[in-house]
């Protein structure tokens, strides 16, 4: 099937700049799992009780994680996502995951769902799979890249879906918009003890029109996010999904950072830029050391 | 099995374990999700808010107000490294009052509750007017927390 051709790369060798683009996927993802693990660890001791359960939490009470264990499995979150990343052996990806799951589900047990780390978890999920179900290299990165692809996808199509079973036709409409941006307002004042509407936010609010507009072109977005499965088309998606988050971003104080930060690694043919520069110096030392790292010397 | 057949097995593998978690724990199971965020439009928000040095012998705390006439001072959030949506939350999504629940709110406020009063109030925002067109929001006193006990709103 096509899909899996864009999503997997069966039809073509990988390049070495290929290989520089799952390098820097596979570092940023580290990057994001640590900070999510550590920054999450140090708020959990703070909490009290379990008021909505979410994965494992439904079947284990998490209440265990509220103090030093929070630490401790950031901790060894920490050592199994750098053992994965420096010796690319077959299970400590998959560990790193479950540990991370733990650690998301003692954070948001306080009854607020959090989307904010979904790529993230995904990605490593991903990895996780990848690395253990392959063995070669190549079919781990190709694997690994193609599952994110396909998963995040499905999940901003699965968000538009939503929209119409919750709410139906009438979900664009600027005066829902209206209605959460006081949300957050609220939300705002709360945190900081201070709000103030931003320009964007200020035509929003007088204008219906503008505001319908906003969310028509968030829920086309949304639904095209199926799109990134293809290659030719990938960019332009990224594109418009990354630009998404920034109207979420202006119109409701929402930042989904973590999302766009993967949006920009696995959103464009970034290979094709490190081929073209290193085709230019071929002799160059860091040239060699990627073919040391493929093999190929 | 060849990589091809293999990585497909594995990913329709994960779509299938991803729908059976999301379907039987109402759409989510870390990180799979049908991201329902915003699915509901229009449908009435309640949000939280604190207010300190409030006075509890006044009878007059326990009266729905704008918030410009709300009693005390405004409590912000950041002052204790708590995230107001876990706040929020836990106003708006807990449905019986235990002692562990109690105990397990005061536990945000742990420094400020020994030398000041807090009022959380419900906010609740929803569209009104002939045709919905304006958003009204009201802040209702919930709990009152004071060094040694909890009150919630006696009028609710």
């Amino acid at each position: 099937m096509k899909v899996f051709d864009n999503l997997f790369q069966y039809d073509r060798p990988e390049t070495k700049g290929e290989f520089i683009f799952f390098k820097l996927f596979e570092f940023l993802i580290l990057y994001q799992v640590l900070f999510f693990a550590w920054d999450w660890g140090n708020y959990i001791p703070a909490l009290g009780d379990v008021i909505l359960p979410l994965g494992i939490a439904h079947y284990l009470d998490i209440s265990f994680m509220f103090g030093w264990i929070a630490w401790l499995n950031a901790a060894l979150i920490t050592l199994f996502v750098l053992w994965g990343f420096l010796r690319q052996q077959r299970f400590p990806y998959f560990i790193s995951f479950l540990l991370f799951h733990l650690q998301y589900t003692a954070r948001f047990s306080q009854g607020e769902i959090s989307h904010g780390a979904n790529l993230t978890g995904m990605s490593l999920l991903a990895l996780g799979l990848a690395y253990a179900v392959f063995s070669t290299p190549v079919q781990r990165r190709k694997t690994t890249i193609g599952l994110v692809l396909f998963f995040v996808g499905i999940g901003y199509t699965s968000a538009a879906f939503t929209k119409l079973i919750g709410t139906g036709f009438t979900w664009p409409d600027g005066r829902h918009l209206w209605l959460w941006i006081a949300e957050r307002a609220t939300d705002r004042l709360s945190q900081s003890g201070s709000f103030q509407f931003n320009a964007i936010q200020e035509i929003v609010l007088q204008n219906y029109g503008v505001a319908t507009l906003f969310l028509v072109a968030g829920w086309i977005t949304e639904f095209l996010g199926f799109a990134l499965w293809f290659r030719k088309i990938r960019s332009f998606i990224a594109v418009a999904l990354i630009g998404l988050h920034f109207g979420v971003l202006i119109s409701m104080n929402i930042s989904f950072s973590a999302f766009v930060e993967i949006l920009i690694i696995i959103g464009f043919p970034w290979y094709k830029l490190f081929d073209f520069l290193l085709r230019k110096k071929p002799d160059s030392m860091f040239n060699h050391f990627i073919e040391k790292q493929l093999g190929y010397r | 099995m060849d990589f091809k057949a293999k990585s497909k097995t594995l990913l329709l593998s994960v779509l299938g374990v991803y729908i059976l978690l999301v379907s039987t724990h109402k759409g989510e199971f870390w990180p799979f999700s049908i991201y329902p965020m915003f699915s509901q439009a229009g449908k009435t928000w309640t949000r939280a808010l604190v207010r300190e040095e409030v006075d509890p012998k006044d009878r007059q705390i326990w009266n729905e107000s704008s918030l410009d006439d709300l009693p005390g001072q405004l409590f912000a959030m950041d002052r204790i490294g708590i995230n107001q949506n876990d706040l929020a939350n836990f106003i708006s999504k807990n449905e019986e009052w235990t002692d562990r629940r109690i105990q397990g709110l005061r536990s945000y406020f742990k420094k400020p509750l020994q030398s000041h009063n807090l009022m959380i109030y419900r906010v609740q925002g929803s569209l009104r007017g002939r045709s919905q067109d304006s958003v009204e929001v009201s802040y209702i006193p919930y709990l009152l927390l004071t060094t040694d006990s909890t009150v919630i709103n006696p009028n609710l």
